[in-house]
Parts: structure tokens; C-alpha cells; sequence
């Protein structure tokens, strides 16, 4: 800000501003504005396919909130030891993550609704359960798991999946079997409207050096 | 005195045509398709009005089309029209008489006399004999259950809800909001709202609360039949709204209990 | 220019390296940016830190907004503007008398309505697109513009609260009311400039705040923000709590000022039997807000407690139906914010443009004020189909009689055209047209107000139909009239009659066929807030919303229309319509002083026996018509 001394030594602000500054300053708002608006999604996509090729070695927090994942896309590399570190940061749904592809479906009025992966990634796969508070249920399918502390809530039918309760936590801790490829997460509760809701992500797990 | 006869005759012509084109409105059915006595009183009370009201509506719409080609401005600058009034307390007295007159029977009929009727419907000792059916509402389901025949979550072969009715039958929907497999979560219920389009009634469902609708089938159809034969979530209730729909079918006595012997098997099976 | 600004060049002069001002708006931005992240890091990083919370939390975004707006008010111009001078600083705040003077504070009553009838038009815009992607969505009964229904419910979020908070209670009141009031009453300012400089920025700050909304996160719960839904959406519902909140403040603080205004700066011999019809809905209006909107406010804050911390006020261990309850009681009133200046518009042109004096001026302003009354008693009608059934009846009973004094706006319309000298030009058709959708609108709302008709079709397309009748047919229909007519008096220029003429006839017809056939997708089953739905609605709601992109592109085309003309528009006199209202008895456009001297009235300003004006001619100025 700057200030002028007039004749009377006065102190005055020149407000005689620029039009070029306004339009230019308006118009880079509105573009920000519209593209964080619409294609944030899109835009976070295109930086980390450039940037976000490193495999995540260790803890990946997985945070869940209505009706998505934070973050929304991992890399793995086969044979690393990693840990999915899930929390339920909503205060008022309950969360699953299914990783796996393809899907199974049912029909509706409305076109068939997807229910679940066809490919569950955890099948045969050594997981070792641990930190588990507030879990709604826990489904192993043909997951090899053990437990650490307190076991939870266990349940049947469908992918493994963990549900946490709002505020809830569970740590996976697995070596990245071989299975490289694109994978899918994503959470089908109440009545696999969360997956509809956009709540999903992607998994990239490369081959092992 | 002559635009007052012009427009007179062209309001009647008016009205009579309108009233030609309504009456052939009401009776391709104004609700489109109906299945039950509610829907019926419902068509009824709307016919009312609209027939009661196109003269009205006919009134205001000729006088504003005839204001505007009969004293319409010829010249091309403004100049003041030669015929200057305050008032006219003969006509302002019949508008605000029939406006007042019009409304008030508008009250005492359809409103009152159909809200009798409904409120009746739903007295006790008219309803000992009714089917019974829960219907709890989760976010994103419909659940029916028929407690006089232990029935839990009738379903079809997809395993998605169904809701199979009698015809000629009161029924009485016991309707709540709560999620049966989450009950520790205070914040899974909101509001839902119960609609049938067919039926022509729907009734808001509370979390915490319970409700009651009644309805007395009149039509054997289904939702293959009209579409219109469907449970349809009619509050917005989250993202799956739009999803919470379930086919209804309305079906004879005997169709009636072959489907609940087989929804009782397929529960043995299941349990 | 003052002398303040001849000061400033010479100091410039001899200072070569004085740097120029920000300007205003972009400060604005820049100290909104400011006070957001050093707030927003404050609760989030250090008096509310948790663990592995994001950098933005519920808690944070909320006081973070708060000192963003603050921010951005302080900065277009209040810091200098109004709260240096308040603090007993000179006040240093000189507006350039051109083009930027409508994109800075200003105190002048004439900027300030431009101001807020450009913001609405902006809302108007943006909501008008969202409908527009609205209806792209509904050609099929699939997802297929949006990936999911939480993006449609949003939009539909979106575009209601826009079009109800920033256009429906801003435009006709805000924009022509802060405009035109003080024209009409013979006065030279509002009561409050200061305050009402302030509160034109937070309707921006408003509009900006819902769209950025689905950002935090996509809320469902269309422009109710309606509970219990509301506790359980993502975050981006706290933005629809705090951009209603800001644009509730903002019309809020109009409705003080105006009814100040008409108070007590009416010109000498103003008596209230004189009061212009705008006015007196105006008034209304005003005293509507003034009641109504402190209600929401207050629910509003009470649901933002209930979503930043949260409680569960309406959760089921609450009150669910509380919140809904306090909506209506306000959301009713709202709806004759939004239609009440649109009849005192239709008394306020057709005697104009028929050049015959008002009919049955008293029943006008009882059908005005009787309205305003009425407007209480009848909300629970949005409830029908959850409330208990002994309140059915008298809400019933209201609602039907709302009808009475609403009709006395039709009334004193039609028995003003009666015989009258009518010029059929674009603001005429414009007001015949927005009688005729309202009565539509009206038919409709008498079988909405009938219980047993309601349980079937509320919460379908009927209603939606009913109240896009009501709000556009009536008052976004009478916006164009007061636009056209007004056209002369904002621009100095004169619209094009032909085109003026095409584009409501465009409109009229393209709304009518968007909107009279929500009645019958209604009545066939389409209920609201669906993205998807059966594939027998499909083939209606395909050729709606062909209409709907006509309509769209009419709008832009009426707009287009007004733009050029603003520009190129060929000079008006100052009295084209030989209106006998004051804001005519001026120059147009009204230089900086509207009156000079304050005019002395000496009759009523709607009869047109003769060609008197019904001011005293001043001595120094002639009068121009």
C-alpha cells in the first residue's frame, strides 16, 4: 500500500487504481475458482501420474471421510513390507476398504449397481491385523490374517473388508504380494451407495526389481 | 357498457372451453394411474378445484388479453387515457366477495371433507383386520417386514426389497427411520419419505419417531403393469436417494399367500 | 473529481516512485487470503490440533471464513470507508466517477443498487448454469454429466440457495429497492450509506461462498441445508450455512435501511396516503426480512454448531423436525420477499404505461400488507406430509386465504387497465406476462394447499413446477419489466423495442414449456432430487429440457440485449414513459445529487386526470419531461 503526501501534508492513498491489475487479478480467481471447482480431481490425477511414481514404502494413512478416500490413488512395488494405517475421520458414517477389480453386480430400476469386486486383492495373503478400535466388522475371506491386541468384531460374506465405526482405526500389515497391476479400493456400504458417492481410489503396484 | 358485455361473452365462451378441455383432463385421470381408494379421493378433490377454478383462471386471462388488444395504445407517444377511474365499489365488492366465498368453500370442500375422510380411515375400530406392514427406512434401502406372517426383509431373487400387497385390503404401513444393522450411530437416521405414485399418498418418516399410512388397495397391478406402482424415496435422504425405490405388486388373495409361504421358505432356507 | 484528487497528481508528480493503489476488489481477495490462512493455521494448527486431522477442518474452514470475509470487506473499502471515519480518522476514501466506481465501496445510493443488481445478476448467471447442467443430467434417466448423485444433488444445492439468497430476496430489493427508494421518495440518500456500502460486499463474498461449497465436500440437502440430513453430509454443508448467512446479513441490513429510509427521509408533503406502491412493497418487504430473517440466522448458526462440532440437536436423539420447522416458519415469508415486490411493480408500471390512474389504490396496499401478515401463519403447508393431523386444518385454512389479499395485487392491476391508454411495449408485456405465470402459480398453490392433493404430489415435480411459477414467473418475469422500464432512468438510453419484445415473447414461451410440463412429470411420479430415475420419464423430461436450454439462452439473450443497449442504446429523454412518480422528475440518469433542491410533492403520484406533475417546479431547475 502505498501512501501520498498531499500539499498540506495530508497522507493520502492513490486511488487511482489500475483496470489491468483488477481484470487480470479477477480473471485468475475465477479461473482457479472454476478449475478447483470442477477439475480438481482431474488436475490432482494428472500430478501424480507425473510426480507420484515412487512406491510408498511403510505406513500409507488411509483416511476416510464422506464419501471419499484421502488419498486416492497408492503405489506399491511387490515385496516391499507396507502397512495401510485406515482411519474413519467422519463423525458420522461407518467405512469399508475392499481392494480388488472387476465387478460383481445387481440389477436395479436403475442399470445394474455394482456390489463389490470380483477379484478380491486379499486372497491368499498373509495380513497381520493390528491397532483395531471402533470396528464395525471385519470380514478376512480368504485372507491369511493373525492378530495383533484386541480382535476385532469378525463377520462373513463378501471381500475382505474392514468397517470402521466413525472415529474407528485398524493397521494392515502385509508384504505387496505378486500381483502387479491396477487396483481398486473402494467402500460399498449402505447398500453400495458409498461407491456410487464417488467413494474410491486406486492402487498401482509395480513388479518387483 | 359495451366492453362489459364483449368481455362477459368471451369469458363465458372461454370458460366453457376450458371447462371441455379440463373435463376431458379429469377424466384420462389427472393422477395419471391410480391403485387406491386414497388415490382416488385425492383425483377427486383436484378435479374439484380445477373445475371450480378454470372460470376463475379464465376470468383473469381473457381480462388481461382484452385489455391488451382492446385498450392498447394506437398512438406512438403516451397520452393519457380519456376514461380516468378511482374505483369501482360494485366490483370490488363481488371480487373480494367471491374471492372470500370461493375460499371458504374450497375449505369446507375438498380440504375438510377429504381430511375427514382421511382422518376417519385411520380411526382404530375401522382398521382391526388390517395387513400390517413395517417398513423401516435406511439410508438406502427399503426393509418390509410382516410381522402378522414373520416375515423379515421380504425380498426377490436379487435379494433386493419387494413389497407384495393384497388387493381390496386396508393396509397399514408402520413406518420408521433407523438403520437395523447400525444402531449405535444416533446420526444414520434422517428423514425419508414414503410414496407410492399409484397410491396417491406419501408420508414423511422421521428418525425417532413412527408413523403410520394407510391405504386400501383397489386395482390387481404391479410396477411391470405402470411404473407407477413403486416405493419411491420422496425426501432427499443423501446421495442414495435416487436409488431408494422398490417394486410394489398388488395381487390377488390367493397370489398373496402363495408369495408368503414362498418368502416364509426362502427365510427357513436362509436361516 | 475533488480537489483531493488534483492533490494527489501533483503530489505524484513529484514523488516518481509513488506506487499506485491495489485496487479495491483484488485487496479484497488478498486480505481474504490473508485472514483465511492465518486463522484457518491458528485453529487448526494450534488451538484446535489433532491428530492426523487434515490442514482444513470443519472447525478451522468456519472461523477461517470469518476472517476471510472480514478481510474481504475491510478490504474492497470499509477500512477506509467506514471504520477509520468511525474511529474519528478523516475520511480518505475518494471513488473515481467512472466505470470503477461499481467495483469499490461506495456510499452512493445509485452505485450501491447497480451494485447489488449486478451481484444478483451474477448469481442469476451461475445459478442459471447449474440449472442448465441440471437439466443436461435429467435428459437421461442414467448418470451421465455428473459421476455421481452427490455432484447432482450439490448443483441442486447450489443453484437453489443461489437463486433464492442472491437473486429471489436480492434483486427486486437490494438492487432496484436501494436504487430506486430514495428516487421515489425524494431524497438524496438512504438513511445508513455507510452500512449499506458494507453490506452490498457481502453478497459476493455470499455467492462465491455456496458455489466453492461442494469443494469441502458435496452436500445433499438442496437450499433447505435441512436437518437431520444435514449433520451427517460432508463438509461442504458448512459453506451453505456461511454463504446464506452472509447473504441473509447482507438483505438484512438492506431492510433496515430501507424501511429507514421510507421512514424518515420522505421529501416534504410526502404524506403515507402518497407513498409510491414500490414503496409501500418495499416496506413490507422490509419489515418481512426484519422479522424472518434473525429467525433463520439463528437456525443457521444452531445447524452449524450441530455440523462443526458436532451435536446432535436433530439427529434421532434430537428434535429431527425442529430445524425443518424453523426453516418454513421463515422459508414461507421468504417467498413473499421474493413475489411482494413484483405486485407493487405491476401498480407501479401499468398505470404508467396505460397512462390511467390506479385502480383501487387502497385495496393495493392491503393486499401488500395483508400478504405480509398472512405470510406468518401459513408455512407448516410445506409440512403436510409429516406434521401432525391437527395441524393440517388451520395451516390449510391460511393458505387458502393468503389467496384473497394476493388477488387484490390482480385486482388493482386489471381494474387500472380497464379502459386504459395501454402502451404495449417490452415492460408491459413483461408485467401482463408475470400476472399471468403467477396466476398459474396461484391456481397451483390452492391445490398444493389442499392436504389430501399435497400427500400425493409434494416433494414431486408439481412443486417444483408451483414455485418456479412463483419465483420466476412472477418475480424474475417482473424483474425484466422493472429492467425495461426502468431501462431509460439506470442507462440514460433507450432499450430496442423490437428486440425488447422478442426476448420476452422468447422467454414466455420457452418458461411455459419448460415449466407447465413439471406439472405433469410431477403428477406422473417424478419426485425431486434424483439424478436418476424410471426410463418412462424419460422421453418428458428429454424434450423439457430442450425448452430449459431455450429458456437458458432467451435469458442470455434479454441480458445481451440490455448490455448493448446500456452502451449504444440511442438517448432517452428523461421522462420517456411521462410517469408522474418523483424518480422521473429528474435528470436521467440522476446525476450525484438526485435532487437539487429537495422537491416538495403536492399531490399523488398516480393519477393522470391531466399532464400536472405533482411536485412544486423548483425555481432553479426546470422540470424535464
Amino acid at each position: 500500500m502505498s501512501k501520498t503526501v498531499d500539499s498540506e501534508g495530508r497522507f493520502h492513498r492513490d486511488t487511482d487504481w489500475q483496470p489491468g491489475v483488477f481484470f487480470g487479478v479477477l480473471a485468475l480467481v475465477l479461473l482457479i475458482g472454476v478449475a478447483v471447482l470442477f477439475g480438481r480431481f482431474w488436475i490432482a490425477g494428472i500430478f501424480q501420474k507425473a510426480f507420484d511414481r515412487v512406491p510408498t514404502q511403510g505406513t500409507v494413512h488411509v483416511f476416510q471421510f464422506d464419501y471419499a478416500y484421502e488419498p486416492r490413488h497408492i503405489t506399491w512395488r511387490v515385496g516391499d513390507r507396507v502397512t495401510i494405517a485406515l482411519r474413519n475421520m467422519s463423525d458420522t458414517h461407518w467405512h469399508e476398504m475392499v481392494i480388488g477389480r472387476g465387478y460383481d453386480t445387481v440389477p436395479s430400476a436403475f442399470g445394474a449397481i455394482a456390489t463389490q469386486f470380483k477379484t478380491d486383492f486379499w486372497d491368499g495373503v498373509p495380513v497381520r491385523i493390528s491397532n483395531a478400535h471402533h470396528v464395525d466388522n471385519l470380514v478376512l475371506n480368504k485372507a491369511r490374517a493373525t492378530f495383533v491386541g484386541s480382535k476385532p468384531n469378525l463377520a462373513t460374506g463378501g471381500d475382505f473388508s474392514p468397517t470402521l465405526q466413525p472415529g474407528g482405526s485398524i493397521n494392515l500389515t502385509f508384504t505387496v504380494p505378486n500381483k502387479p497391476g491396477e487396483w481398486q479400493y473402494g467402500c460399498f456400504v449402505q447398500q453400495y451407495m458409498h461407491y456410487v458417492a464417488g467413494m474410491n481410489g486406486t492402487i498401482t503396484i509395480l513388479p518387483a526389481k | 357498457m359495451g366492453d362489459i358485455l364483449a368481455f362477459t361473452l368471451v369469458w363465458i365462451l372461454v370458460s366453457a372451453l376450458g371447462e371441455i378441455g379440463i373435463q376431458s383432463l379429469i377424466h384420462h385421470g389427472v393422477y395419471y394411474y391410480t391403485a387406491t381408494t386414497q388415490a382416488l379421493d385425492g383425483e377427486a378433490a383436484f378435479a374439484f378445484i380445477i373445475t371450480v377454478l378454470t372460470p376463475v383462471f379464465a376470468f383473469i386471462v381473457v381480462m388481461i388479453g382484452y385489455d391488451m388488444i382492446r385498450f392498447r395504445s394506437r398512438e406512438p407517444g403516451m397520452r393519457p387515457s380519456p376514461r380516468q377511474f378511482y374505483n369501482n365499489k360494485v366490483f370490488v365488492s363481488i371480487w373480494i366477495l367471491v374471492s372470500i366465498a370461493l375460499n371458504l368453500l374450497f375449505f369446507v370442500h375438498p380440504t375438510a371433507s377429504a381430511v375427514e375422510q382421511m382422518f376417519n380411515s385411520e380411526k382404530e375400530r375401522y382398521n382391526r383386520h388390517d395387513l400390517i406392514i413395517n417398513v423401516t427406512a435406511r439410508q438406502w434401502q427399503w426393509l418390509f417386514d410382516y410381522p402378522q406372517y414373520n416375515i423379515t426383509q421380504a425380498q426377490d431373487a436379487n435379494g433386493n426389497s419387494i413389497l407384495y400387497l393384497p388387493v381390496d385390503r386396508t393396509v397399514r404401513f408402520v413406518l420408521r427411520s433407523y438403520d437395523p444393522m447400525h444402531m449405535y450411530d444416533p446420526y444414520a437416521g434422517v428423514i425419508h419419505s414414503f410414496w407410492i405414485p399409484a397410491f396417491g399418498v406419501k408420508q414423511d418418516i422421521i428418525p425417532g419417531e413412527t408413523r403410520y399410512m394407510y391405504v386400501h388397495t383397489n386395482k390387481v397391478t404391479s410396477y411391470n403393469v405402470d411404473p407407477m406402482v413403486r416405493v419411491q424415496c420422496a425426501e432427499v435422504c443423501g446421495p442414495g436417494h435416487p436409488f431408494m425405490e422398490a417394486p410394489v405388486h398388488v395381487v390377488s388373495n390367493v397370489d398373496f399367500m402363495n408369495w408368503i409361504k414362498q418368502q416364509q421358505k426362502l427365510q427357513a432356507g436362509q436361516s | 473529481m475533488s480537489s483531493v484528487v488534483s492533490d494527489m497528481h501533483g503530489a505524484r508528480s513529484e514523488h516518481a516512485r509513488v506506487k499506485r493503489m491495489l485496487p479495491p476488489v483484488v485487496r479484497g481477495l488478498l486480505w481474504a487470503l490473508i485472514g483465511f490462512l492465518v486463522m484457518n493455521t491458528l485453529v487448526s494448527e494450534v488451538f484446535d490440533r489433532m491428530p492426523y486431522h487434515p490442514f482444513i477442518t470443519r472447525a478451522s474452514v468456519t472461523l477461517g471464513w470469518v476472517a476471510a470475509v472480514g478481510g474481504w470487506i475491510l478490504g474492497v473499502g470499509a477500512w477506509e470507508g467506514a471504520v477509520k471515519p468511525y474511529l474519528g480518522y478523516p475520511e480518505e476514501w475518494v471513488v473515481p466517477q467512472d466505470w470503477r466506481k461499481y467495483f469499490m465501496y461506495s456510499t452512493d445510493h445509485k452505485v450501491i443498487g447497480l451494485q447489488y443488481i449486478f451481484s444478483s445478476l451474477g448469481g442469476f448467471l451461475i445459478a442459471g448454469f447449474a440449472a442448465m447442467l441440471m437439466r443436461l443430467e435429467l435428459m437421461k434417466g442414467q448418470m451421465w454429466i455428473f459421476n455421481n448423485p452427490g455432484a447432482y444433488l450439490s448443483t441442486v444445492g447450489v443453484h437453489g440457495t443461489v437463486m433464492m439468497f442472491s437473486v429471489g430476496t436480492v434483486a427486486l430489493v437490494g438492487g432496484f429497492g436501494n436504487y430506486f427508494i430514495p428516487l421515489m421518495i425524494g431524497a438524496n440518500s438512504t438513511s445508513f450509506p455507510r452500512m449499506s456500502g458494507v453490506s452490498q460486499w457481502l453478497v459476493p463474498a455470499g455467492i462465491a461462498t455456496v458455489v466453492i461449497s461442494p469443494v469441502l465436500g458435496q452436500w445433499t440437502t438442496g437450499w433447505r441445508g435441512y436437518e437431520p440430513l444435514a449433520g451427517q453430509d460432508p463438509a461442504g454443508i458448512l459453506f451453505y450455512y456461511l454463504g446464506v448467512f452472509a447473504l441473509t446479513t447482507s438483505s438484512l441490513l438492506v431492510a433496515i435501511n430501507l424501511t429507514a429510509t421510507i421512514l424518515f427521509k420522505r421529501a416534504p408533503g410526502l404524506t403515507w396516503n402518497r407513498i409510491p406502491m414500490y414503496a409501500w412493497g418495499i416496506l413490507a418487504v422490509s419489515l418481512l426480512n426484519l422479522i424472518w430473517l434473525p429467525e433463520i440466522q439463528m437456525t443457521f448458526v444452531m445447524a452449524l454448531l450441530n455440523a462443526v462440532i458436532p451435536l446432535p440437536y436433530f439427529a434421532q436423539i434430537g428434535s429431527p423436525l425442529t430445524y425443518m420447522e424453523m426453516f418454513w416458519l421463515f422459508g414461507h415469508p421468504e417467498v413473499y420477499i421474493i413475489v411482494v415486490p413484483a405486485f407493487a411493480l405491476w401498480q407501479e408500471i401499468l398505470p404508467v404505461m396505460g397512462q390511467k390512474s390506479l385502480f383501487a389504490r387502497q385495496w393495493g396496499i392491503i393486499g401488500l400488507v395483508f400478504v405480509m401478515i398472512l405470510s406468518g401463519l401459513v408455512w407448516a403447508h410445506h409440512m403436510f406430509t409429516n406434521m401432525r393431523n391437527s395441524q393440517m386444518l388451520p395451516f390449510s385454512f391460511f393458505t387458502e386465504m393468503i389467496s384473497i389479499p394476493t388477488g387484490f395485487a390482480y385486482l388493482v392491476s386489471l381494474g387500472t387497465m380497464w379502459r386504459a391508454n395501454l402502451k404495449l411495449n417490452t415492460p408491459t408485456l413483461y408485467t401482463l406476462m408475470s400476472m399471468f405465470n403467477f396466476l398459474i402459480g396461484g391456481v397451483t398453490g390452492v391445490l398444493l394447499a389442499d392436504p389430501v392433493v399435497n400427500l400425493q404430489v409434494h416433494d414431486s415435480f408439481f412443486v417444483v413446477a408451483h414455485f418456479h411459477y412463483t419465483v420466476i414467473g412472477a418475480m424474475v418475469f417482473s424483474w425484466f419489466a422493472a429492467f425495461f422500464y426502468w431501462f431509460p432512468k439506470l442507462s440514460g438510453r433507450m432499450y430496442n423495442e423490437f428486440w425488447g419484445k422478442v426476448g420476452a415473447i422468447w422467454v414466455f414461451i420457452a418458461f411455459n414449456m419448460t415449466f407447465g410440463q413439471f406439472f405433469f412429470l410431477g403428477l406422473h411420479g417424478m419426485n425431486r432430487w434424483v439424478p436418476v430415475y424410471p426410463s418412462y420419464l424419460e422421453p418428458m423430461n428429454f424434450e423439457v429440457s430442450l425448452f430449459a436450454f431455450l429458456l437458458g439462452l432467451g435469458f442470455v439473450f434479454n441480458f445481451l440485449h440490455i448490455a448493448w443497449m446500456w452502451n449504444k442504446g440511442p438517448v432517452a429523454k428523461d421522462n420517456p414513459w411521462q410517469a408522474k412518480t418523483l424518480e422521473w422528475q429528474t435528470a436521467s440518469p440522476p446525476g450525484e445529487q438526485n435532487f437539487d433542491p429537495i422537491p416538495k410533492v403536492i399531490s399523488g403520484f398516480y393519477d393522470y386526470r391531466d399532464q400536472r406533475l405533482p411536485i412544486r417546479n423548483s425555481p432553479q431547475k426546470e422540470p424535464t419531461s
